[in-house]
């Protein structure tokens, strides 16, 4: 093989490299987990306490209810998803990576692990929110489509902004001030969506949000991918 | 092969660190970069390696009708330098499989117990113990074991005798003199016995 010619590095291969070393690192040291489900935990105990299923009127509880159980979901990705990148930078494993590792690898690999500590929270979250706040779901199916696609929208616009921020100085505070509007948009319509999965038993009546989901799910992950090289590598 | 830098230079702000600098390394030399503390050796390594961009000039690796910039020819690169961190929760083992796999190398058996070896730590000594708990010295050899598993064309070693005993730097030794038959080496140091490994020598000042 000539110098000149790098070798073909399988994407998928690489990216399930890094979801491996990741997901081996994260078991061996529970930072990332430890912040989810101690927060999302905090957070569905204080909500039962507080407002529970008996001090909501019956016809304010699909909104109530799928607003807060978005909120616990969005602020438990808040508090973990950036470790992926962020801990590279802090760790100084970063240049290391940066050398060995073709950057749509990197993001695929970083993102798969996202998704799975994302949905290993929700499935935590959603069982327990439920019977806390007896929500009751009329449409399974639809809230578990709006589940899906909000995680995976959450999880990668959050790994995106995670790889955006993670040589600033102020890595938290920046990484809030950025997701924030780049999360609103899936999350008011996941938000909508699970209000309509509440109240309705056909799927159609809240197709317009899996559209929006799937709309913004692609966005979001066409983007990430066409500008990490820079992100990454400046 | 050989590398090409043509007038290369790097400002933090308005402080000029290094340059306007030119040289140019065939196949099988070795060079080192000398020069004080805050002369710039470690910021022109990484800018050979392609972690950061000079404020002027240009690097490129040169093979037959082909010239890459330092950005494409990751895979011919090694970096080893003071700054250069692995994964502390994984083994070195672990490491050194996960950067094989990301370098796209073929998957095989017992591969990392022999990077192990070639930087003269016992695979079983450090089977099973993570790389925060190994000592400098032992890290620093896991580190050169990431700078070579992917036998680089271009060599990069930042300070490699640093922290290590004399066994360690006889390692160094033998990963220079096996680069010379595979490409180049680029040694920054002020330590004599870096210095000595070399051919040629750029001071920076």
């Amino acid at each position: 093989m000539s110098s000149a010619q790098p070798p073909r590095v399988p994407l998928f291969r690489a990216a399930m490299a890094v979801v491996k070393r990741d997901l081996l690192a994260e078991w061996r040291t529970r930072i990332a987990v430890n912040a989810l489900f101690l927060f999302a935990f905090a957070v569905l105990v204080l909500v039962g306490y507080a407002v529970g299923p008996t001090r909501l009127a019956p016809e304010d509880r699909p909104t109530v209810n799928a607003v807060l159980l978005w909120i616990v979901i969005f602020f438990s990705a808040m508090t973990g998803l950036s470790r992926v990148f962020v801990k590279e930078e802090e760790a100084g494993t970063a240049s290391a990576l940066r050398l060995a590792a073709p950057p749509p690898a990197i993001l695929l690999g970083k993102y798969l692990v996202n998704i799975l500590l994302l949905f290993a929270v929700t499935a935590f979250i959603v069982p327990l929110f439920l019977v806390l706040m007896s929500f009751e779901i009329k449409c399974p199916s639809l809230f578990v489509a709006l589940l899906v696609l909000g995680c995976l929208g959450l999880a990668g616009a959050s790994t995106f902004t995670a790889a955006l921020v993670s040589k600033a100085a102020a890595k938290g505070a920046l990484f809030a001030v950025l997701s924030i509007p780049l999360l609103l948009p899936p999350l008011i319509a996941a938000v909508s969506g699970t209000q309509v999965a509440a109240r309705e038993e056909d799927f159609k009546a809240g197709v317009d949000f899996v559209r929006v989901l799937v709309a913004y799910d692609g966005v979001v992950t066409t983007a990430a991918f066409a500008l990490f090289d820079a992100v990454w590598r400046e | 092969m050989r590398l090409v830098a043509e007038g290369l230079s790097r400002s933090f702000g308005t402080r000029k660190i290094i340059g306007p600098l030119s040289f140019s390394l065939e196949n099988g030399r070795v060079l080192a970069v000398a020069g004080e503390n805050g002369s710039g050796k470690t910021t022109l390594l990484r800018i050979l390696a392609g972690l950061i961009r000079p404020s002027s000039g240009h690097v490129a690796f040169e093979d037959g009708g082909t010239s890459l910039a330092p950005r494409d020819a990751s895979h011919a690169l090694g970096w080893f330098a003071p700054d250069l961190a692995l994964d502390g929760a994984l083994t070195a083992a672990e490491n050194l499989d996960f950067f094989a796999a990301v370098r796209g190398l073929a998957p095989k058996a017992g591969a990392a117990g022999r990077w192990l070896e070639d930087v003269g730590l016992d695979p079983a000594r450090v089977d099973g113990v993570p790389l925060r708990a190994l000592s400098t010295g032992q890290k620093q050899r896991v580190k050169l074991a990431y700078a070579t598993l992917h036998d680089p064309w271009v060599l990069l070693l930042d300070e490699p005798g640093a922290n290590l005993d004399e066994a360690g730097r006889a390692v160094v030794q033998r990963v220079v003199a096996s680069q010379r038959a595979r490409g180049i080496a680029i040694i920054a140091s002020n330590d004599v016995r870096d210095l000595a490994l070399a051919d040629e020598k750029l001071a920076l000042s």
